[in-house]
């Protein structure tokens, strides 16, 4: 077969070579990566932090939302919360494998997505599952925003945490990853903290709170609790488009208006 | 209920506690409740796509009738990914700057493709390619059903994928797809059948004296260095923490009456070991 009138030198090589092969693989990324949806913004909201802690916590951020609306594309990820930490406690005393429990984790996401969904229907915003993001493009254009779970849909195929049994990529993974792949201009997670500390502040009142730092440092602190996934970490640093992100405190009025136009409000993490 | 940090829980031992925190995760991990075995006597069998399939008949033909034989004795998971195709989609992706979680979308396709080339191949026994949407689910009752299924093994990552730390390419592919299945349904063994031997010290294909390894841990695979591997080098990542899945085999699929016979649980090709 005479393949190199019809590929690129990469491409030659690539249907040549063995994808595990690090010199061969580390050529794909010398293209330019495109940015899908460079104007866009993905903002998650808490599960246990702001969505469990019903219409005193979420009517307000539901509205600043819907102040910028046209102002901004926002692609809206929903947590979990309590739900999932119960399904997760008798899941763990049944001796379920990682992957069920992620199925587990993803029915409370999607809950909390579809509650979402109805407070914001009246202003034409739609829930997509993972099946509908060909479409995401058309309603962000048309109506500025959507609404989706943060969990990513590796039900049975999420991978084993290092440590326990509760799934390591939940909706703080699955709201970064859409950042990272559509090279989305922010990265926002609305929480019931101002940011980062240096341990839980909600039972540490010697917490400190830290307004910026970079992964390495953060993973270098190697924190017993920190405010984000870990996985996000990791992920962030081998990310070629989504290096920076924002923890906020949605609590506070205005914090997320100011966050969307590119404010810091809370903590910032980014690759350093 | 309302507590004193103003946030509702229900009762549970995770109750008020921060999942990010690896003391509270710890404890998810009950030594005294092992993890459920789903299909404890199933084996995932994973026919390569561009080392079998791609070779077209003289090398897919007798692995089916090894396979057939093999049905008669053993429920088996089958599956496969997108071999040259999925490389070639890979190579244009790459050329038009299309990222990693796309190109892992894209890549089902050819995956899709060769599961039903297989489910073709394998109809007359009842082993048909199963539709992703339902596969995870519904496993169970297909492999009590008939002997066995297939699915194309890409993991459902998707936009999802992770960005690799090298280069574009996803690094999820049927390989982790198959190993990661394993190790939620706790199955009997993973078998990775390519076109060669198994591991070697260099790839056996360009070089005459390449020396072949029987076995390894993931430790010892790390530490050779090796520039090229016969599966993907996540799998060594996924062996570090899975619970029930310590091991895999790589399989010649050339020489067919070998994966019969790694079924039935003999040592025929490579066997890499998670560290003890």
């Amino acid at each position: 077969m005479k393949n190199s009138d019809l590929l690129t030198g990469i491409g030659h090589d690539l249907m040549q070579g063995n994808l595990n092969d690090d010199k061969l693989t580390a050529r794909t990324r010398e293209s330019q990566s495109v940015q899908i949806l460079p104007e866009a913004v993905v903002i998650k909201i808490g599960g246990q932090s702001i969505i469990d802690r019903g219409r005193a916590a979420v009517m307000p951020i539901l509205n600043e939302l819907v102040q910028n609306l046209g102002k901004h594309k926002m692609i809206i990820g929903t947590g979990a919360g309590t739900r999932a930490r119960h399904a997760y406690s008798v899941g763990a005393d049944l001796g379920m494998p990682t992957g069920v429990m992620s199925v587990l984790g993803t029915f409370v996401s999607m809950q909390n997505a579809r509650m979402i969904h109805y407070l914001m229907a009246k202003h034409g915003i739609p829930f997509i599952e993972p099946v509908q993001f060909p479409q995401l493009p058309l309603y962000l254009a048309e109506r500025h925003a959507v609404i989706f779970f943060g969990m990513p849909p590796y039900t049975f195929w999420q991978r084993n945490p290092t440590v326990g049994n509760i799934p390591p990529h939940r909706t703080d993974t699955g709201s970064y990853l859409i950042s990272e792949v559509f090279a989305c201009k922010n990265m926002i997670y609305i929480k019931d903290e101002d940011g980062l500390y240096t341990n839980d502040p909600k039972k540490d009142p010697n917490a400190k709170f830290i307004p910026e730092i970079t992964v390495q440092e953060l993973i270098d602190m190697n924190l017993d609790d920190v405010v984000v996934e870990r996985e996000v970490l990791k992920m962030m640093l081998n990310a070629e488009n989504s290096r920076s992100i924002q923890i906020i405190n949605g609590l506070k009025p205005g914090n997320i208006t100011r966050a969307l136009n590119g404010e810091k409000v809370g903590t910032i993490i980014k690759v350093g | 209920m309302e507590n004193k940090d103003k946030r509702f829980h229900m009762s549970s031992f995770l109750m008020r506690e921060s999942l990010l925190d690896d003391r509270v995760l710890e404890g998810t991990l009950k030594a005294e409740t092992p993890t459920v075995r789903m299909l404890p006597d199933v084996r995932v069998i994973k026919i390569g796509s561009s080392s079998i399939v791609d070779r077209g008949k003289s090398a897919v033909y007798p692995l089916m009738d090894v396979c057939a034989q093999m049905l008669k004795e053993h429920r088996i998971i089958f599956g496969c990914g997108g071999g040259a195709r999925s490389k070639h989609v890979f190579s244009v992706g790459v050329d038009l700057g299309l990222p990693t979680g796309v190109l892992a979308q894209i890549s089902v396709a050819d995956a899709l493709g060769n599961a039903h080339i297989l489910g073709t191949l394998l109809a007359q026994h009842g082993v048909v390619a199963i539709p992703p949407e339902i596969f995870g689910h519904l496993l169970p009752l297909f492999i009590n059903t008939v002997p066995g299924g297939i699915f194309n093994r890409v993991p459902p990552y998707s936009n999802w994928e992770h960005p690799p730390k090298i280069g574009r390419i996803p690094p999820h592919r049927s390989d982790a797809g198959c190993f990661i299945l394993g190790e939620c349904f706790g199955v009997d063994s993973v078998i990775l059948v390519k076109d060669v031997d198994g591991l070697y010290t260099k790839d056996p294909k360009d070089h005459d004296d390449a020396v072949f390894i029987p076995e390894a841990t993931a430790s010892e695979v790390e530490a050779m260095n090796l520039e090229t591997l016969p599966f993907d080098r996540v799998l060594l990542d996924i062996l570090k923490t899975n619970r029930l899945m310590k091991q895999f085999q790589i399989v010649n699929g050339l020489k067919p009456e070998l994966v019969a016979r790694a079924a039935k649980g003999e040592h025929v090709g490579t066997i890499i070991r998670a560290d003890q």
